[in-house]
């Protein structure tokens, strides 16, 4: 096993690698100019080529790429084009809210949706199932940002409940911290929830179907038992592969619930820097997240073993 | 239902809530003496020469202080300068600086500073540019006394040191000023009344200002960027929201004290509150516009630059951009901001309806000689104004009979591309839309798009001998009917050049709690005299 850890934790080395190239590739060649943005309405073409200069963005593609490759890999994402501030700085300064969002919503999906989608099994055809199914597709259809909206008018602006907008460090308090991240939790959430409701009910059908189930019904256990040590056990691999795949889902969600409850995260981080062509930033920021889809994948594969004995690396 | 229609549906059910009378929470009643305000944009940086966008300008004005400040009548203000001489022959102006002045790290200020600041300043900003090609030297002359020697007069020279439009001449610490001015400046060191707390800036999320509780202001009671800038709150925190109905559930609900500039659909909604003020925030509004490419065909036929000007209905393209509150925008037959006392309608006889004359144009179109060539009609979608223009302009092209190739895309892009000079059909352009601050269109001095010297001018490179000779009368008047004549000459010959085209003059609104007094109308928003009560 440590074996195989350490060979997958090698093997994200080249991935990166090849994430890194394609993002700079892809930075090099769309359209747009920073030192443009930078400038202002009124500045002249010289001001900007200037500033271009400036910021050395008229070097050759494999000087600049080189040099950022050099960097990266003594851990220097380099500074932000705007801002003057080292992107580490930056991320660090945004990681804290964007990864107490992905773990709240993370918890609140699991916590709701693996009862859900059990449920949904166990009274397949029956009017909880359709209930619960209906639910799942709601949350898959309706667009994060109307959920959001919603609920900031209600438990925000109707009931006084939360605040509207914003984000409060742990160090703050747990209160004030939870208070600004319930309402987003729960519109990120949604989407989550429904995927993974519906992966639960459709593998638990298939698990439910099964000859063990049946003897250990036969046997006398409690429908709970049943349910939720035999089954959910033997159904949990494609439900633990499901949340893995979902932590892309939530990143890209992150963005879009960031703005609207204007939570200072990386997803705002992103958009901005993109909006602004601000390079050192997105290259950062990109290749954090890829790192963490990497790590969230291997830790999933790793999960396996230990809910299916048969699996073996 | 877009997504515009619902957010403005789900803020104006927040108002009806929020008039009803929910309590405040305590956010907005445990920090009477912190400001929260709603930026037009983010600050994503810090130095108001490197980088001369309206938000970085605003946040520098509360940072570091100037030598001169212009009022609310236009007219320039010594603020830093305690007295100025002019030489007979106005060669020579010679400064003092008032006494007390302290940048925030508790040096004194001294002219050496001043010297260094007014360097870099006058490398970036047109009218610095002016002056510098006619400096024959620039000095310290004792620690509070610096001189300013020219071959030329440049009787403009206090409005320089005091206009609102960026780049402004702030005053910074001498090792400071001395980066190179495209470079950024990495130390915030100000002169003004906050300082910039850089340990609590979150770019795109918060910039935070501190009263800096050494600096002395003038004894003249504050009008813009004049007379004394007195801070009544103890720190300002710029909280930024890029979702407005965010930005407007945040202010009916306290958690925000003044939202600088509301979306136009919010502000019905807004006024609905009877917590909030909602009130016209810079009387100077705004000029839309679109350029033409007047090096490459068709527009480099003025007959074909005509005609669209001619086609175009201003009021279409106000609605579009502030909707259907007439109060919010006006027919602008020319290039200067109404309301202020070089505004002209001299030569705009074919904008004043407002409607334009389509027939007449496509008359005047057959006539030029236009042969289908097509139309590159770049449009930012990111930026709300720019996308309605856009829009609206398709529209007229089309009806006109003209052959366009719509290119939807942001504005990063558009600033790169409207550089480039090489046909539209390989990488150019054909027209690209913006919009000026009202208060950058009061005079030529620092309205760059005004000027039609060719290759050196703005994007499109206009070329108008007409143009820029009255430019030359402008800085040569002696008197404001001097002045007047020579606007009201250049108006006409730019309308005549199309040197572009406006669109119309538009304002915006902004909104305040109750619970804050001060707020006053002005290009930019001024924390001075603003207080908050519990």
């Amino acid at each position: 096993m440590l074996g195989y850890i350490l060979r997958r934790t090698l093997s994200t080395i080249p991935v990166m690698a090849m994430v890194g190239l394609f993002v700079f590739s892809l930075l090099y060649i769309a359209p747009g100019d920073p030192a443009a943005v930078i400038a202002g309405d009124q500045a002249s073409p010289e001001d900007i080529a200037r500033i271009r200069a400036n910021l050395g963005l008229d070097r050759p593609f494999l000087v600049q790429f080189g040099e950022w490759g050099w960097r990266t890999l003594h851990a220097d994402l380099g500074t932000s084009i705007f801002t003057g501030l080292p992107v580490t700085q930056m991320i660090g300064q945004r990681i804290e809210p964007t990864l107490s969002l992905m773990v709240l919503t993370l918890i609140f999906a699991i916590v709701v949706s693996v009862p859900m989608g059990v449920v949904a099994a166990w009274k397949a055809g029956t009017w909880i199932d359709r209930g619960i199914m209906t639910f799942a597709v709601l949350g898959f259809s309706v667009p994060v940002f109307v959920i959001g909206y919603v609920l900031a008018y209600v438990f925000a602006l109707q009931l006084d409940w939360f605040p509207v907008q914003g984000y409060t460090p742990i160090t703050q308090g747990l209160g004030p911290w939870l208070g600004n991240l319930v309402l987003p939790a729960l519109s990120l959430g949604c989407v989550y929830i429904a995927l993974i409701a519906r992966i639960t009910r459709a593998s638990m059908l298939e698990v439910l179907a099964q000859d063990y189930v049946r003897t250990a019904k036969a046997k006398g256990l409690g429908q709970k038992d049943v349910l939720f040590l035999h089954a959910l056990k033997n159904a949990a691999v494609p439900i633990v592969t499901v949340i893995g795949i979902g932590i892309a889902l939530l990143i890209g969600g992150a963005v879009v619930t960031e703005s609207v409850f204007a939570i200072p995260g990386l997803g705002r981080l992103t958009v901005d820097a993109i909006l602004r062509r601000d390079y050192p930033v997105i290259q950062g920021v990109v290749l954090l997240f890829s790192f963490v889809y990497v790590l969230v994948n291997l830790v999933i594969d790793i999960l396996y073993t230990f809910l299916d004995p048969r699996i073996r690396y | 239902m877009d997504r515009r229609t619902f957010i403005k549906g789900v803020a104006g059910a927040g108002s009806l809530a929020m008039s009803g009378g929910l309590a405040m929470p305590a956010l907005a009643q445990g920090a009477a003496k912190t400001l929260h305000f709603v930026p037009q944009a983010n600050l994503a940086n810090f130095d108001p020469i490197w980088g001369t966008q309206y938000v970085v300008r605003n946040a520098s004005a509360l940072v570091w202080d100037m030598l001169y400040g212009l009022d609310a009548s236009g007219t320039p203000q010594r603020q830093m300068v305690e007295s100025e001489e002019v030489s007979a022959d106005g060669l020579t102006w010679t400064f003092k600086l008032r006494p007390g002045l302290k940048f925030h790290d508790g040096e004194k200020v001294l002219a050496k500073d001043v010297v260094a600041s007014l360097t870099r300043w006058s490398a970036r900003d047109p009218m610095g540019i002016m002056i510098k090609a006619s400096q024959k030297e620039l000095v310290a002359v004792d620690d509070t006394t610096f001189r300013w020697v020219l071959s030329k007069p440049f009787p403009k020279m206090k409005l320089a040191l005091g206009k609102t439009n960026a780049p402004i001449a702030f005053i910074m610490p001498e090792r400071i000023a001395q980066t190179d001015p495209f470079k950024q400046i990495t130390e915030y060191v100000g002169s003004g009344p906050t300082k910039f707390l850089k340990g609590e800036w979150v770019p795109g999320a918060k910039a935070v200002f501190e009263r800096f509780a050494d600096y002395v202001p003038r004894s003249e009671a504050p009008s813009w960027l004049a007379g004394g800038k007195k801070m009544l709150v103890d720190r300002i925190e710029w909280v930024v929201m890029p979702d407005p109905a965010t930005a407007a559930a945040a202010l009916q609900n306290g958690e925000v004290d003044w939202w600088e500039q509301p979306l136009p659909d919010l502000v019905p909604l807004l006024k609905g509150n009877k917590n909030l003020n909602v009130d016209i925030g810079d009387p100077l509004g705004n000029v839309g516009s679109f350029r033409m490419n007047h090096i490459q065909p068709p527009f480099n036929n003025p007959k074909v630059r005509q005609a669209v000007l001619m086609a175009l209905s201003q009021e279409d393209y106000m609605r579009a951009v502030a909707g259907d509150d007439e109060k919010l925008w006006k027919v602008l037959p020319g290039f200067f901001t109404p309301g202020t006392a070089l505004y002209t309608e001299v030569g705009g006889e074919v904008l004043k309806s407002g409607k334009g004359n389509l027939e007449a144009a496509k008359k005047l179109l057959k006539e030029s000689g236009y042969n289908n060539e097509p139309v590159v009609c770049v449009v930012a979608q990111d930026q709300p104004i720019t996308k309605a223009q856009g829009d609206v302009t398709v529209d007229l092209l089309k009806k006109l009979g003209m052959n366009v190739d719509f290119v939807a895309t942001d504005w990063g892009t558009v600033g790169a591309r409207r550089a480039l000079k090489t046909p539209p059909t390989q990488g150019g352009w054909s027209m690209f839309h913006t919009w000026h601050a009202g208060a950058d269109c009061t005079n030529p001095a620092a309205y760059p798009a005004i000027r039609a010297n060719g290759d050196k001018a703005w994007f499109g490179w206009p070329e108008s001998p007409a143009v820029e000779a009255e430019v030359v009368s402008w800085f040569d008047a002696k008197d404001l009917a001097e002045e007047k004549a020579a606007i009201g000459r250049l108006n006409k010959a730019a309308v005549e050049n199309v040197t572009y085209a406006p669109t119309g003059f538009f304002l915006s609104y902004t909104a305040w709690r109750k619970t804050v007094s001060g707020v006053t109308q002005g290009p930019l928003p001024f924390f001075w005299g603003v207080s908050k009560s519990a």
